[in-house]
């Protein structure tokens, strides 16, 4: 049995060692691995002073792992460490807008482009696109991929006219404004007990999909990683309308002293170059044997 | 049911693994929570048993106001420090935004009301015969507040473990102000919810586990604590 | 120590709980307080002990207002005592920490009073083990260690089996004779005051009624209050 006394030193000793050892991990890690690229001979020496970048992006570019492939690349070669902050395509424009970040990659080309109008932007590239699938289950009730084949108005409208199940992501992110915008196009206003408005992560809303056996307009790349944990398919791609165009924005710099405008112009030309382009293409083949995201720019 | 179970083989492997990233992940938590139950500690130990021998003016009102923040939301605590230290903020050039501190100064605001009632309540009891006491055996002020501690440990303890409880399972606050940035703010509890967005259920749950097996332990060696007296 | 009470009063929740004009306890005086319940004996041995604030009027102790060095000269040890969360040993030695004593000397006069109070064998038990007499035994050890100049009692030997008591009222008497120190008891046991005190008040609905010698108190009361009082006790 415990004593009291040997209780006590115990749960003294573990929640010091704890605190030393996570004040170790929380505090002194991140600088030192920006030393040890600041001591590295081999890199090349680049002339930014501000090594912190704040990159405000939309849940879903960060959920597809992406940035985690490519990212440590970049800071590998400039020393500079790209913070991500994933939010709703709103909130990230917000943050640019604020001056609360200091780049933006983002899907909304047209509300990308009225951002770079209103003064909060400096310039507006296009990076890569990736496109957008209509999933559903795999019996398809209403036979949409017979029905509707490649076009997704005509599969969405089926699925409206039939009362089948549509989740939605109802966040006000780029894959629920594309839903919007098609929606839109067919002149629905789209309603009732069987569209589900879930407010949720593109995740959670392909699981909650299968789960009700409805539809739903996810990306590739989520449906992708998903995929053998569920069973709903694809129905409807290849729709010109589907894809999916992402956009680099250097936030305004006379925003605020703090925005990092350097680090973030060196990000922008580093992910248009020919290297940065080529790891884009790169991503997702050896997992899915296909790319997730086809790079265009300019 | 399929997911739990998954997530249960998911987390031993995790751990096992010795995974760099998921041991960062849970000694940030570690770290971030127990500094702010700390440092709240320090501030609401001596606030909450001052409030409990004293009488002064508006007592009753400041304690009703002290209970209510003591159920405040996580996000709007998150939202109100997010406000004050983004870099438009009033406190913006202290760059705190995304770093570990603004989630320490977050999760401060949030515990200290908690640790402050608790401690305030554990007072009420029997703080008055303890301070009555010490003040007949000649003990001054600071003497006095020592006793007050000390006898009281067991709920000021409780209290603390009651705070960091709440500290390290939130994650409306430390989504907003941490922004969730991998390896510098990202925590348990964001890590739940980003994979929880993700669709990536068993790592969720793996990390899920690894939070309640950290409570298990913690509250044990409270019980233990209590036990021995 | 010498206490003088002048024009006493406390008022609660707009009542007057105490009404005291004047009152001398000399030095060295051994002072019975007895009366019946809520007759403000035990509020007014707390502000003599400075736990409560009179409404108005003061205590003079030595001709001096209470402060630090008063008050480190002073104790009281309560019906219901509070025993602090840990040893008798460290109970009874936790004065005398607080005045920066060394810690041999410490043992030492730990050793010697629950020697004398016949509670040695407890010193190594926790304080919340005790039965209610050992308690207070611990209670009043840790009260005269530090030799105050004036001791408190209320109703500190009430509820205890009888041989705690009669040891309780041995340490009281030896230490009354042995240190010259003033103390003030409230007891509700007439015999006991008998036993202990030299002088007696009677208290009665705020006020002290009566005082004189015990034997004068008990045996010739000059009020009615005091006569019923009296009589129901011996009966």
């Amino acid at each position: 049995m415990f004593s009291r006394k040997k209780a006590k030193s115990l749960l003294f000793i573990m929640l010091s060692t704890l605190l030393i050892l996570s004040l170790a991990i929380g505090c002194t890690n991140p600088n030192d691995e920006k030393n040890e690229f600041n001591e590295n001979p081999d890199n090349k020496e680049i002339a930014v002073e501000n090594k912190d970048l704040i990159l405000s992006t939309t849940t879903s570019t960060e959920n597809s792992g992406l940035l985690d492939y490519i990212l440590p690349v970049f800071q590998e070669e400039t020393g500079i460490e790209v913070k991500v902050v994933a939010v709703g395509t709103g909130q990230a424009l917000k943050m640019g807008e604020d001056g609360e970040a200091d780049v933006l990659l983002v899907h909304a080309k047209a509300s990308e482009e009225e951002f770079v109008a209103n003064g909060h932007g400096v310039e507006r590239y296009d990076v890569m696109y990736n496109d957008f699938i209509l999933i559903g289950p795999k019996e398809d009730p209403l036979k949409v991929k017979e029905a509707a084949g490649k076009n997704i108005t005509e599969a969405m409208k089926l699925i409206f006219e039939n009362n089948g199940t549509f989740v939605s992501r109802g966040d006000d992110s780029g894959t629920h404004k594309k839903e919007l915008s098609l929606w839109r196009e067919l002149g629905i206003e789209p309603e009732g007990d069987n569209y589900i408005s879930a407010g949720q992560g593109m995740g959670a809303v392909i699981q909650m999909t299968d789960e009700m056996k409805g539809y739903t307009l996810t990306d590739r790349a989520t449906y992708l990683s998903m995929m053998e944990e569920i069973e709903a398919v694809i129905v409807v791609e290849g729709d010109e309308r589907l894809f999916n165009q992402y956009g680099i924005i250097a936030v305004d710099p006379s925003k605020n002293d703090k925005i990092n405008n350097e680090a973030a112009n060196l990000l922008i030309e580093w992910i248009l170059s020919e290297k940065g382009q080529k790891l884009i293409g790169e991503f997702g083949k050896d997992k899915y044997g296909q790319s997730l995201f086809i790079p265009n720019a300019k | 049911m399929r997911e739990i179970y998954e997530g249960i083989i998911k987390s031993i492997e995790l751990l096992l693994s010795l995974d760099g990233e998921i041991y960062r992940i849970i000694l940030l938590s570690l770290y971030v929570s127990l500094t702010s139950t700390l440092i709240s500690a320090l501030i609401a130990i001596p606030v909450g048993i001052v409030m409990g021998i004293k009488k002064f003016p508006f007592k009753q009102g400041m304690i009703r106001v002290l209970y209510t923040f003591m159920g405040l939301p996580p996000v709007i605590v998150g939202l109100v420090v997010y406000l004050f230290i983004r870099r438009s903020g009033p406190l913006g050039n202290l760059e705190l935004i995304f770093t570990s501190a603004a989630m320490i100064i977050a999760q401060t605001l949030l515990v200290t009301p908690i640790i402050t009632g608790l401690v305030y309540n554990g007072t009420k009891e029997g703080g008055e015969k303890i301070k009555n006491l010490a003040k007949t055996l000649g003990a001054n002020k600071t003497q006095t507040m020592i006793l007050l501690i000390k006898e009281l440990r067991i709920s000021i303890f409780a209290a603390m473990v009651s705070g960091y409880g709440r500290a390290v399972s939130e994650v409306g606050a430390v989504m907003i102000v941490g922004g969730n940035i991998r390896h510098h703010t990202r925590v348990m509890t964001t890590t739940i919810a980003m994979n929880h967005s993700m669709g990536q259920t068993d790592m969720a749950i793996a990390i899920g586990i690894v939070l309640l097996i950290l409570s298990f332990i913690v509250n044990s060696l409270l019980y233990r604590f209590q036990q021995g007296e | 120590m010498d206490i003088q009470i002048k024009n006493l009063t406390k008022t609660y929740n707009n009542r007057k709980i105490l009404a005291i004009d004047g009152f001398h306890i000399p030095s060295k005086s051994f002072l019975g307080i007895i009366g019946p319940n809520g007759a403000g004996k035990s509020t007014l041995v707390k502000i003599i002990a400075g736990l409560d604030t009179p409404s108005t009027g003061c205590i003079l102790y030595n001709h001096e207002g209470l402060n630090q060095r008063i008050n480190r000269n002073m104790t009281m040890v309560f019906q219901k005592p509070y025993l602090l969360r840990t040893t008798v040993y460290n109970n009874i030695a936790y004065p005398l920490k607080l005045r920066n004593i060394n810690k041999e000397e410490i043992h030492t006069r730990v050793q010697k009073i629950i020697g004398e109070m016949g509670i040695a064998g407890l010193q190594h038990q926790k304080a919340w083990t005790l039965s209610g007499g050992e308690g207070q035994k611990v209670a009043l050890a840790r009260a005269l260690i530090f030799n105050p100049s004036l001791l408190i009692l209320d109703e500190a030997t009430a509820n205890i089996d009888p041989s705690s008591i009669y040891a309780m009222e041995d340490a009281i008497k030896c230490y009354y004779e042995n240190n010259h120190a003033t103390i003030i008891m409230v007891t509700h046991n007439i015999k006991q005051a008998k036993r202990l005190c030299n002088t007696v008040a009677f208290m009665n609905g705020g006020v002290i009624e009566e005082s004189g010698t015990s034997d004068e108190v008990i045996y010739n009361p000059t009020k009615e209050a005091t006569k019923t009082f009296i009589k129901e006790a011996f009966l």
